[in-house]
């Protein structure tokens, strides 16, 4: 039996297949924007075709079929969404224009947020002035202030859907959240007087504290559902067509999967689901490989993205902010930084330093040794005159690039600074790195880890090149490239082995010092409702509940901690709850006598309810073809941490497979990326298809700096 | 000791003032030593390291601490200095920080280092606004780093705490006569020494407050987010060296002023001023008190005093620190938000010369602790109105640099009680929502928050009822109207309306009712909206909830309104009395009779401006059905607008001269404009009617038409209540004589002298 994951991205969609021996193949064409189910098709033709069948007999044979689709994002991007409208408690409508007055700036990257000149809000989801308000209140303990006169209400609402021309309705009405009666009425009436209308509830999509956020969310999935609704059940009747006999599964955020017919309900967890399968994937193979505590990288060309797997398990965030558009919704927490390969360079003339991004050269016109017309130095053109990029092995020989271009462009640098161009070029890709490292570092120490304690995974096309640098930066001496040459495909493979997940979070406000029966009922609560809706999905297989809580001291509005209820929650649950969060903060923030302080509070629970995968661990490459075990050339590499020309050794992919270990000063050069292996660090092939490149000592003291 | 004494500016009898050269103890040895061998590269990872150093710090803070106004409103700054306090890096946070902590900092060199000492592991707090904390909320946290046995560098935070005592709850203490009824101002006192908090120390600060747990969170939070922040710089020495870290931190320095240099060739020399008035000196006064800010630019500095300012009075004044920290967040929010908080070099340019015993620069023992809520506010709206004059004349790249003025409305409202037996205080921040004025080129932001503080976001309604025994009846959208109005007009606010619920009834300790507007836009743009704070007594709010209804009208319900004061006492609110706030719309633009009717109609399609109200404000005449311009009937009603302006304008005497046709006119801002002779600015004279207005070294408002009216007549938007201060104030309207289109407008008391806004080339 299969089983396999398809992932949507800009340029190519991917496929991955994974057969019961933990065999994996994979595939890719070139996405079809206009009709995406014709790209996923030809790509899932090639696959069959790799694995020497069609596609009909491969779909027939698949147990399991997983799929990411990028359809919402740019709905939102690109503001082609539906036509949807609000509705919300009397008084409150404007609050989703109003932004809590950070949408200027919200999301924006922090050495912006400085600059008011050129800022502005983001042009509306919804459809403009369509908000009704209707007169209704609950307040904070859940008590009906203002009881919803359901005729007057159904009067309102049939106007309002008819007189906007609305194909969806976003219902977010005040406190819902602790009593959801009026708007479940509101949904149902919308259902009744408007059967044709998407209806998008809050209670349904984002059940948290905060206006603002909810509406944001519940108003976003209104205005993705529809055309995410569409698309799910086209592409699932071609697969069934097809011969596919298992339910079409949707990627989420959460790095869960959902059978499409409920994913349309959550529509707004596909948002953001490309980098989850990508962290979801890492996750899984860093079971098989034994690790613990990964941090997850993806350089490309534009961007960095980074996600930490602690403990086996991805690291999760609740706020989320897409086109300054802020929602609460648990995802997986992959944060993006500006620099990859296409980052420019430049001089700043008043300090007379260099400065690396955060503007990139983009895919057009692209770093200058792309020949199409960029002048101006980016990281990959630092590549290649370091010789760590080789103009004629660059993806596999298919697009050769311009040396002279690139040593042109970073020579033009290197006169302004005063430096020579290999040494221009080395601080290009030291500072880079360093901007990565600062990311990585960010992220791991705010959550009270040490990055050494990790184990770096570098994929994208820029990552294995660079990660020996950024890695030694952080003080981690693993690296590993997972999947070998099917890194670049690593967020298909996530789809494909992600488990089916269903998130539930109630608020709670249990303040400290906890009565155990009303923190076990609190606990039982949310894994009972995140049981229900994962039954709603309709999956086969043994389900596994889960429960954090989620804590801080009470008015410690942005902090949040989230610490583990181990299952079941019994007597003394109160006491462990409250020693683990004092020591967590702690671990965090320093032994600042906490206990001193204010009382801890539970403000939410956050259950998870998943029936596990079962793709079986991946094994070797598929790769049978074998080289004769040596080097397949040398070449001249201007190393950017010893700051001298060395001579190394190169290695396809094939060589590489049968040398099976090799001492730096090396690059292996696979199909969409080369690894680069300083010296003294060794790079040895895994059992399982994976690189681990070692970095020594010597080699995590890297000197970043220019020579003195 | 003799009767004579001078007054000295020794942050004791008035602000601090540090002199060129600080005076140390001569056992305190600085690091200053720099390196010539520093590369473009490690130059650069140091940068952003110590970039990043900072920004950590803030996030630390943030989320460390408990009180709403530091977490919300980001109503805090971490700060790294070099080692004698001038400010390397500042954070995105609240920017009028910014240069409180490099003067509390210079202060303790000057004062501590002798005895007790500074030394390593040593903590100081502060909150003394003659030193350099805006207010007394405003705590601040200063650590010296260390290399070996010498002082490089300071790692500092200063955030506003919920509540540090004095006469009112919350601590911005509007009753307050001076600083013996004001909350306790600390002077610089060691919190910290040798890596130990002081017991003694921490609890005298703790011991002035209403809530000294949630004051000890967020002291400790400081205390922690330094520790880090100083670890962090240490070991950045450890890798590269002392010296290299301090070549970075001091070329940083020099780059920024390099580039605020660069900037101020492209400005003529001249002179800007700008005036702004306050309704009551506190508690139960209905005065006018003027604030006046002048910019000179003179070669390659710029020179700020604020005479025109009125003596200081009651609690509205602000200290020295105060008055530069206003001053330079706005100077760099608008010319330097490029360097990203690397101000210090730009600090270095600008001398400040303010008349000491006034509203902003007021002497010990003027009261100041409200000051964080509307007096720092004006002093910034000042600044950000005289830096767009400024602007305005010079270079086409510098034009587009103006933000106009900041929304002087007061931004926190604060009440308090009790609830399950707790006392708790509520600073409602809700005015973080903001609206930013018009720019040269731009309407302002809707929503928009404030330039000051980029992040500072409102609290949710959910969030605030959660803490508080409240219930929100309404936040909503201001409407466009004439308040904002101009050919570019000001960002959209908010107006919000609340009940005391599930209490009896809560404390309204903080508010401000304006009678009359108080921001004037730049270049004949609309005034922005009158603060308003009302009180319904003995509402039918409840009742209305029992029939269904949830009440979205203050004027609507029943019930007796309350005769509020401008800053009135503290006010008890019970279970049926409501409380409406309304947030200002930003200041306009240029005259609104000058706005692109497309424009117009793009906000009445909105549905956010009627059709009325765009013929009464704009002069626009829609089409019957509301969706095109009736472009001839807007043609006549604006020359009929203007027509009637000059009928009733008191006209300079004569024929107006009016410059040669084949004579080319430099637009400054809105209908104003320079006339040059030889290349350099000569003649004010008007862009539209081509009038010639004077030389540049004069006063171009004296060759306008003059047209003054009580400011309730301007519109039903700027009507005071009865027998109010507003009643008392007139909106003076400088015309082109030809044209009658507004070239300026200044809102003034009866009789004020006539404000020279903008000369040129004095000397």
């Amino acid at each position: 039996m299969y089983y396999i994951g398809v992932d949507i991205g800009g340029t190519f969609t991917d496929c991955v297949l994974v057969d019961s021996s933990g065999r994996h193949v994979t595939a890719k064409a070139l996405s079809t924007k206009a009709h995406p189910v014709d790209g996923v098709r030809a790509a899932l033709t090639r696959l069959a075709e790799e694995i020497g069948s069609d596609l009909s007999t491969m779909l027939a044979d698949t147990s399991r079929f997983s799929h990411g689709t990028t359809i919402g994002t740019n709905a939102v991007l690109e503001r082609r969404g539906a036509r949807v409208g609000l509705i919300t408690t009397a008084g409150h409508g404007d609050a989703l224009a109003m932004m809590r007055g950070r949408g200027r700036v919200a999301g924006r990257p922090i050495e912006e947020v400085f600059q008011v000149h050129g800022t502005s809000l983001p042009a509306p989801l919804i459809v403009p002035g369509a908000v009704l308000e209707l007169h209704e209140r609950v307040d904070r303990t859940g008590a009906v202030v203002v009881a919803l006169d359901p005729e007057r209400a159904r009067q309102e609402i049939g106007e309002f859907v008819r007189g906007h021309e609305l194909d969806a309705v976003a219902v977010t009405l005040l406190w819902s959240f602790v009593n959801p009666a009026h708007e479940r009425l509101v949904a149902d009436l919308v259902a009744g007087v408007a059967p044709q209308v998407y209806v998008s509830s809050s209670v349904d999509v984002s059940p948290r504290l905060g206006e603002y956020e909810r509406m944001v969310a519940t108003v976003i999935n209104g205005y993705v559902g529809p055309a995410c609704s569409r698309y799910l059940g086209d592409l699932a009747d071609s697969l069934r067509e097809d011969g596919l006999a298992t339910p079409l599964l949707v990627m989420q955020s959460n790095g869960g999967v959902l059978p499409a017919a409920v994913a349309p309900a959550t529509s707004l967890g596909t948002i953001d689901s490309g980098p989850a399968g990508g962290l979801t994937g890492v996750a899984s193979l860093a079971r098989t490989y034994g690790h613990d505590r990964v941090v997850a990288t993806d350089m490309g060309g534009t961007s960095f993205d980074i996600g930490l797997v602690v403990d086996g398990q991805p690291v999760m965030a609740e706020e989320n902010i897409i086109a300054q558009y802020t929602y609460r919704l648990p995802h997986l927490d992959v944060r993006t930084v500006a620099c990859g390969g296409g980052t420019l360079a430049r001089h700043d003339p008043v300090t007379g330093a260099i400065r690396v991004g955060p503007e990139s050269a983009g895919s057009e016109p692209g770093p200058a040794c792309y020949g199409r017309g960029g002048a101006e130095p980016t990281v990959t053109d630092a590549d290649v005159v370091l010789g760590l990029i080789r103009p004629k092995a660059f993806l596999d020989g298919r697009m050769p690039l311009d040396a002279d271009a690139a040593r042109a462009a970073v020579g033009g640098l290197a006169e302004r600074l005063g430096l020579s161009v290999e040494e221009t070029a080395a601080g290009i890709v030291n500072v880079n790195n360093m901007r990565a490292a600062t990311l990585i570092r960010q992220q791991t120490i705010e959550r009270g880890q040490d990055p050494r304690d990790f184990v770096l995974y570098a994929y994208g096309g820029a990552g294995p090149v660079h990660a020996f640098g950024f890695a030694a930066e952080i003080g981690v001496r693993d690296v590993i490239v997972p999947l070998g040459d099917g890194a670049s495909t690593l967020s298909a493979y996530g789809i494909a082995s992600g488990d089916v997940v269903r998130h539930v979070e109630h608020e709670t406000a249990i303040l400290a010092p906890f009565d155990d029966d009303t923190l076990v009922a609190a606990v039982e609560a949310a894994a009972d409702a995140a049981r229900a809706a994962l039954a709603e999905a309709n999956a086969q297989g043994d389900v596994t509940v889960t429960v954090v809580a989620l804590m801080r001291f009470q008015e410690q509005l942005v902090n949040s901690l989230e610490i583990p209820v181990p299952l079941p929650a019994g007597a003394r649950a109160g006491q462990r709850l409250l020693e683990e969060f004092h020591a967590e903060y702690q671990r965090r923030y320093g032994a600042g006598g906490t206990g001193l302080f204010g009382a801890p509070e539970v403000f939410a629970m956050r259950a998870k309810a998943a029936i596990a995968s079962d793709v079986p661990p991946v094994g070797g490459s598929s790769d049978s073809a074998r080289g004769d075990g040596t080097a397949t050339d040398t070449t001249e590499v201007y190393w950017p941490t010893q700051h001298e020309w060395l001579t190394s050794t190169v290695f396809d992919g094939h060589a590489f497979a049968e040398a099976g270990q090799v001492r730096g000063p090396a690059l292996v050069e696979l199909a969409h990326t080369t690894i680069a292996v300083p010296p003294k660090a060794t790079l040895s092939t895994g059992s399982r298809g994976e690189f681990r490149l070692r970095l020594t000592t010597d080699s995590t003291a890297p000197s970043m700096e220019g020579t003195r | 000791m003799t009767a004579t004494t001078e007054i000295v500016w020794d942050g004791v009898q008035r602000g601090y003032i540090p002199g060129e050269q600080l005076n140390i103890a001569a056992g305190l040895s600085l690091h200053e030593r720099v390196t010539d061998t520093v590369d473009p590269v490690t130059f650069e990872v140091i940068r952003y390291s110590l970039l990043n150093t900072n920004i950590e710090h803030g996030r630390t803070l943030q989320r460390l601490c408990v009180s709403p106004i530091t977490m919300l409103t980001r109503d805090f700054q971490p700060s790294i200095t070099l080692q004698n306090g001038d400010l390397v890096f500042l954070g995105p946070y609240l920017q009028y920080f910014s240069n409180c902590q490099s003067l509390t900092i210079k202060w303790i060199l000057e004062n501590r280092s002798e005895n007790p000492g500074i030394e390593p592991g040593d903590m100081f707090l502060s909150n003394d606004p003659y030193v350099g904390s805006p207010h007394q909320p405003d705590a601040v946290v200063a650590a010296p780093v260390f290399v070996g046995d010498e002082l490089f560098c300071w790692v500092a935070n200063v955030l506003n705490h919920a509540d540090v005592g004095g006469c009112d709850m919350g601590s911005f203490c509007t009753s307050a006569e001076d600083m013996f009824t004001d909350p306790p101002a600390l002077p610089p006192i060691k919190i910290v020494s040798k890596g130990r908090v002081q017991a003694d120390v921490e609890q005298l600060f703790l011991r002035q407050s209403r809530l000294p747990t949630n004051v000890h969170m967020d002291l400790r939070a400081a205390i922690s987010a330094n520790t880090v922040a100083a670890e962090k710089i240490t070991a950045l020495i450890d890798r590269y060296g002392a010296d290299a870290v301090k070549t970075v931190m001091t070329r940083v320095l020099d780059a920024g002023e390099q580039t605020f240099v660069e900037r101020l060739r492209q400005i003529p020399d001249g002179q800007w001023s700008h005036r702004i008035f306050a309704e009551g000196k506190g508690t139960g006064d209905d005065g006018v008190y003027a604030y006046q800010l002048t910019v000179r630019k003179q070669g390659e500095r710029l020179f700020v005093d604020n005479a025109g300012t009125d003596p200081q009075i009651g609690s509205i004044n602000a200290t020295y620190a105060s008055f530069i920290g206003a001053f330079l967040c706005a100077l760099t929010a608008s010319m330097t938000a490029d360097l990203a908080g690397a101000y210090g070099g730009v600090y270095r340019r600008v001398s400040f010369d303010p008349v000491p015993g006034t509203l902003s620069c007021a002497d010990f023992p003027a009261a100041v602790s409200p000051a964080g809520a509307y007096t720092i506010e004006t002093m910034i709206s000042l600044s950000g109105a005289v830096i767009a004059k400024m602007l305005s004349c010079a270079s086409p790249e510098l034009q587009r640099l103006a933000i106009g003025p900041a929304n002087p409305a007061f931004y926190a409202l604060l009440t308090g009680g009790e609830q399950n037996g707790r006392p708790f205080i509520a600073p409602n921040v809700n005015n973080m929502i903001g609206g930013l004025s018009a720019t040269p080129h731009s309407d302002g932001v809707d929503f928009g928050g404030h330039f000051w503080i980029p992040e500072g976001e409102a609290g949710n309604v959910e969030e605030l009822e959660l803490l508080w025994p409240m219930l929100f009846l309404y936040r909503r959208a201001m409407p466009v109207r004439a308040d904002g109005a101009g050919r570019y007009r000001g960002g959209r606010g908010f107006v919000e309306a609340s009940i005391p619920w599930s209490v009896p009834g809560l404390a309204v300790a903080l508010y401000i009712d304006e009678s009359f507007p108080r921001l004037v836009g730049p270049f004949g743009g609309n005034p922005g909206t009158v603060g308003r704070f009302r009180l319904k007594r003995g509402s039918d709010v409840l009742d209305r909830f029992r029939c269904g209804e949830v009440p979205q009208d203050f004027d609507a319900l029943r019930g007796e309104p309350e005769s509020v004061q401008a800053k009135g006492p503290m006010l008890m609110a019970g279970a049926e009395d409501m409380w409406e706030w309304t947030g200002a719309n930003g200041a306009g633009y240029g005259d609104p009779l000058t706005r692109d009717p497309a424009a117009v109609l793009r906000d009445v399609a909105a549905g956010d401006l009627d059709a009325p109200t765009a013929l009464r404000v704009y002069g626009v005449v829609l089409a019957p059905d509301g969706t095109a311009v009736d472009e001839k009937a807007t043609r006549q009603a604006r020359t009929a607008a203007t027509a009637e302006r000059l009928a009733t304008a008191t006209r300079p005497s004569g024929k107006v001269p009016t410059v040669e046709a084949d004579t080319a006119i430099r637009p400054i801002g809105g209908e104003l404009g320079v006339v040059e002779h030889n290349g350099a600015p000569a003649f004010f004279a008007s862009v539209t009617g081509r009038a010639l207005l004077g030389p540049v070294t004069g006063n171009f408002k004296d060759h306008c038409a003059v047209l003054e009216r009580p400011t309730s007549e301007v519109g039903p938007e700027y009507v005071s209540p009865p027998g109010r201060a507003g009643d008392r104030m007139r909106y003076r309207e400088y015309l082109c004589p030809v044209t009658g289109l507004r070239i300026d407008s200044e809102i003034v008391r009866a009789g004020e002298d006539t404000l020279l806004g903008v000369q040129l080339a004095v000397w």
